[in-house]
């Protein structure tokens, strides 16, 4: 299976009635699929997941057109609060949230989807796990 | 029998003392193992030899132990004052005592910040050297007659602050899910709808009571790790269930020597606060039997998967699972795959089971020889009730029924002849499909719709017959409804509750 890579779209105003995803996509023939999306007539935020062989194209093709293009970071998870009960693990949809050797708990920010989720947020008893705001909020 | 009786005279089964094992230690001299290191000893070259190699086998876990608390001591302020409620950061305090000795509750909520923070989070922040602010108030006494106090304190300031745990580190515990449609929130955790995860407790194979199942070295007076200090047990916990290996501690430590790594306050989302409590127990092999027993593996821990979607006493079980399956990560309940998670730390449990080990390999640890052993023919007793409690079967009645196919007319005027407000919609099999009411047939009257389909609300919220009545009409409260189809466990309709029904029982 092909790994995806989690990139995050910012438009402006000026660029939000373009149909600047669908361009991409036929220009390089890259499949693109979205995972969260707001936008209205101010500008919006796509959440999109795009082949890691592909991303640094995809990321390039976007920035050529204008959009603000980055890697985000979804969750965040305080380290000295979180005592890796694992309390989290069974109600992550994507799998994103694992044990590793040792029982350690591990976030795999690639495969998180972040604020359309958000399922683990509320049920960690240390409070350790926030979700990252983005600007204008997916 | 005869050849055993001749081995056993021809070669007396050797026993330890705990006397030799702490000369050992002095000595350091003594052969620890950690419970997991015990297990492969056993496993690779048999119990004998573990026997005669190793002197102690460390254990651990690290859980939610709701029963748990702090005793503080404030000391006598000037003018004096007789305590009579109290609140440290807004968390109220018990006191149970003269004038000024606290008790921390571990689950009472902040009154301001309620689910975020209680009274375990209290006790971490003391233990971490944090100030903390107390308000307390009292009705004056002539010897006492202050009557309002607020000052602020760290632990320094205190003159005792004791770990005061009345149930810790039940042996094993139930694995919790949920058959209900909608998430619940308990004291397992958030237990998503219709079985779609499950948790548990506990570090299985690792766990101290495991290790020593009848309590031939734990009592009165064990010495212990206890929130990365030294602590002792004081006796049985409360609910000690030994017969069905639901065994229980009760212990105390010294709050000002613990390590906030091994003791954090903690919260369950719409359930309450508690304390995550870090506990150890070294397990002297005093005999063959003993290393046979903390030889004990995740396998061999058997535990019920439980209802938790039934807020009953007795929740239904729904089969039984070893802690080697549910540390795997995934379990099968109705002959499905589902994924579970631990509450308890694992990771933490090992180190502390590693962390008593060098305590003890450098001299830092002895064991003690408890005066008197845990109990173990007590049992764990229900509550005795004075009041009958109501359950929707004792007011549930039969449901007035529609299929999908019928058309709006024929249930309006179903809803005129049996003068009902809902109209619960089923399949040729009985299975609920839906629910319509009054108020939907006007709607669609008014907005000129003809299909019963289109109007049909399909995310139904329901009751079974065993749930109380208490339990059905906050459903209803949260969810601003007015009538629950009752259901069995295929979905199929059994009847209806309203709101009427429960207005009436009330009025009677």
């Amino acid at each position: 299976m092909k790994t995806m890579v989690r990139i995050l779209l910012r438009f402006s105003e000026k660029l939000v009635e373009k149909p600047i995803t669908a361009q991409v996509i036929l220009e390089h023939g890259v499949p693109i699929s979205i995972v969260a999306a707001h936008i209205d007539s101010q500008g919006g935020e796509i959440l999109a997941e795009v082949p890691s062989t592909h991303v640094e194209k995809v990321a390039e093709a976007f920035r050529e057109k204008g959009v603000i293009v980055t890697f985000p970071r979804l969750i965040e998870v305080d380290s000295e609060r979180c005592f890796d009960c694992g309390a989290c693990l069974s109600l992550c949809p994507v799998n994103a949230i694992s044990f590793k050797e040792d029982f350690s708990v591990v976030f795999d920010q690639e495969k998180c989807i972040g604020s359309p989720c958000g399922t683990c947020v509320d049920a960690c008893p240390a409070r350790a796990i926030r979700l990252v705001e983005q600007h204008g909020s997916v | 029998m005869e050849v055993l009786a001749l081995r056993k005279k021809g070669n007396p089964a050797k026993k330890r003392t705990i006397a030799e094992i702490n000369e050992k230690i002095r000595k350091r001299d003594v052969q620890v193992l950690t419970t997991e290191e015990m297990k492969e000893l056993v496993e690779s070259s048999g119990v004998e030899v573990a026997y005669k190699e190793v002197d102690i086998v460390t254990t651990g876990t690290f859980g939610a132990m709701c029963s748990s608390g702090a005793i503080i001591n404030l000391g006598h302020s000037d003018p004096p004052i007789k305590i009579h409620r109290a609140w440290i950061n807004d968390v109220e305090v018990c006191h149970p005592g003269a004038a000024v000795d606290l008790y921390i509750g571990a689950t009472i909520s902040s009154e301001t910040r309620p689910f975020e923070y209680g009274g375990g989070h209290v006790i971490e922040e003391l233990i971490r050297g944090k100030e903390v602010e107390v308000r307390a108030t009292a009705y004056g006494t002539d010897c006492y007659p202050r009557t309002k106090l607020r000052t602020t304190l760290t632990k320094d300031d205190l003159n005792q602050f004791y770990l005061l745990n009345f149930r810790n580190c039940y042996q094993r515990y139930a694995c919790a899910t949920n058959s209900r449609d909608e998430t619940i929130y308990t004291y397992m955790g958030k237990l998503l709808p219709r079985f779609r995860n499950a948790t548990f407790s506990g570090s299985g194979a690792l766990n101290p009571l495991m290790n020593d199942p009848n309590y031939e070295t734990i009592g009165i007076g064990t010495r212990i790790f206890l929130g990365g200090a030294q602590g002792y047990v004081l006796g049985e916990g409360t609910q000690h269930d030994p017969g069905n290996r639901f065994g229980t501690i009760m212990v105390r430590g010294d709050c000002k020597k613990m390590d906030p790594d091994f003791i954090r306050g903690a919260s369950f989302n719409k359930y309450g606060t508690t304390l995550y409590v870090g506990i150890g127990m070294p397990i002297p092999i005093l005999n063959e039997g003993l290393a046979r027993k903390t030889a004990i593996l995740d396998e061999e821990i058997l535990t019920d998967i439980v209802d938790y979607g039934v807020p009953r006493r007795e929740r239904p079980k729904l089969g039984k699972v070893s802690y080697k399956d549910l540390k795997c990560g995934t379990i099968t309940i109705n002959e499905r795959k589902v994924r579970v998670s631990p509450l308890s730390s694992l990771k933490k449990a090992r180190i502390i089971a590693e962390t008593l080990k060098s305590w003890i390999e450098n001299s830092l640890f002895y064991l003690s020889s408890p005066t008197e052993g845990l109990p173990t023919d007590t049992t764990f007793k229900p509550m005795k009730q004075t009041e009958e409690i109501a359950f929707v079967n004792n007011v549930m009645h039969t449901a007035v029924t529609c299929t999908e196919d019928d058309e709006i007319k024929v249930v309006a005027e179903r809803i005129i002849s049996r003068s009902v407000n809902h109209v619960v919609v089923s399949d040729d099999e009985g299975r609920l499909r839906g629910i319509v009411t009054s108020w939907d047939i006007t709607k669609a009257v008014a907005e000129g719709k003809k299909k019963l389909s289109e109007i049909i609300v399909r995310k139904v919220v329901t009751t079974t017959p065993n749930e109380s009545l208490e339990a059905a009409s906050r459903k209803m409260a949260q969810h601003q409804i007015s009538a629950l189809p009752v259901i069995d466990h295929n979905r199929r309709v059994l009847g209806i509750i309203t709101s009427e029904d429960i207005s009436k029982l009330l009025g009677r």
